[in-house]
């Protein structure tokens, strides 16, 4: 059903994501939170590539014919939810940008405002 | 260091505390005068949403107020900068909600006044004192995994991983100054001090303790939450600046 070249392929594959989400961690640029749902796919694509027969029995089931099909359906699910998940995240940083380009605004008014005041005070 | 020229700033977090905070800080304001103390006080307002705004105003509570919530790691940062900019010697993280007892202070600062330690922490449970403390079963276990993975990675067994009531020295308050952990901060900071060789020390503290009602074992965000820490703690990695290594 599955060469053994591709199954260590695919665990190569996996190893990268595993250890280039360990150094993002590491060097401080992934928080562990989001870094979870990236570890748990190597550890899911190994276990394919370790036991591949137990994969391609559930392709059958839920009606691929070949196995590979059903990976790669799998991995696009996720990488939808991760987009998704990322859109969320990037909506809530545009709302703290506009909230800080506000404050920011307002408080330099209120600056500009004092030092006019006080520019006043000296030629009194 | 001589005690009475200190500069001790006093970081209350708040998030939500209309209740409590008025009580909290009348508390260490009385303190200072019982005791002829100099305590500067100043609390973190983290975007609350209830009154705790109005009431730190109209009390005249020194405080500053940030404009959006950042957390409870964003929120003591940004004590521990004020702390930096105003020079202070010493900055301790104080409970809102009336939970520390302020008469602990004295023991909790006095290793950093002898030199001995560059952060204390007050734990609730250094002596095995079974009437001390009387938190959920889950939550203790969850300490205990913390400390064990914390003494894993440094070397050190930490007793009252959670504790929000520690002091730090001036060194320590200019490092977090410039880079503080906002996810789990209190294991993170106490990891990041020990892989950077200073030394701290913990001092047996009295809390009151609050209700814990919502926790079970079989909660699956608690067991995201340990699974999140223990990554943290093992994969944390932060050097100070040179001059701190001695």
């Amino acid at each position: 059903m599955i060469s053994n070249t591709l199954r260590i392929g695919i665990l190569i594959v996996a190893l990268i994501i595993f250890i280039s989400v360990i150094r993002l961690i590491i060097k401080n640029k992934m928080p562990v939170r989001y870094s979870l749902i990236w570890i748990l796919s190597s550890l899911f694509l190994s276990f394919i590539a370790i036991f591949p027969k137990v994969f391609s029995k559930l392709a059958n089931l839920v009606g691929f014919s070949v196995m590979s099909n059903l990976v790669i359906g799998i991995f696009i699910f996720i990488l939808l939810m991760i987009t998704m998940f990322l859109t969320v995240i990037v909506s809530n940083q545009r709302k703290k940008i506009n909230l800080l380009i506000q404050e920011l605004s307002i408080t330099k008014r209120k600056i500009k405002w004092f030092s006019v005041k006080k520019e006043l005070y000296k030629w009194k | 260091m001589k005690k009475k020229n200190l500069n001790v700033l006093i970081i209350i977090p708040a998030y939500n505390e209309e209740q409590n905070i008025l009580k909290t800080y009348k508390t260490i304001i009385d303190y200072n005068n019982m005791n002829k103390t100099n305590f500067d006080v100043i609390v973190i307002n983290d975007g609350s949403t209830d009154s705790t705004e109005d009431i730190l105003t109209k009390n005249n509570i020194p405080h500053i107020s940030l404009i959006h919530n950042l957390g409870i790691g964003g929120a003591v940062q940004t004590g521990y900068k004020y702390a930096n900019i105003n020079n202070y010697d010493i900055a301790i993280q104080y409970d809102a909600d009336g939970q520390h007892d302020i008469t602990y202070i004295d023991k909790i600062i006095k290793p950093i006044i002898d030199n001995q330690a560059d952060m204390v922490i007050g734990s609730r449970f250094i002596k095995k004192n079974k009437d001390n403390f009387n938190s959920t079963f889950t939550r203790r276990i969850g300490i205990k995994i913390i400390s064990f993975f914390i003494k894993l990675k440094t070397g050190k067994k930490i007793y009252d991983t959670t504790s929000g009531f520690r002091a730090i020295n001036k060194k320590i308050i200019n490092e977090f100054s410039n880079y503080y952990p906002f996810e789990y901060p209190e294991p993170i900071s106490s990891v990041w001090l020990l892989k950077n060789k200073c030394n701290v020390s913990e001092v047996q503290v009295k809390m009151k303790e609050r209700e814990f009602g919502k926790s079970s074992i079989h909660s699956w965000k608690n067991i995201y939450y340990m699974i999140n820490v223990i990554l943290s703690i093992i994969l944390t990695h932060r050097r100070f600046k040179w001059y701190l290594i001695h």
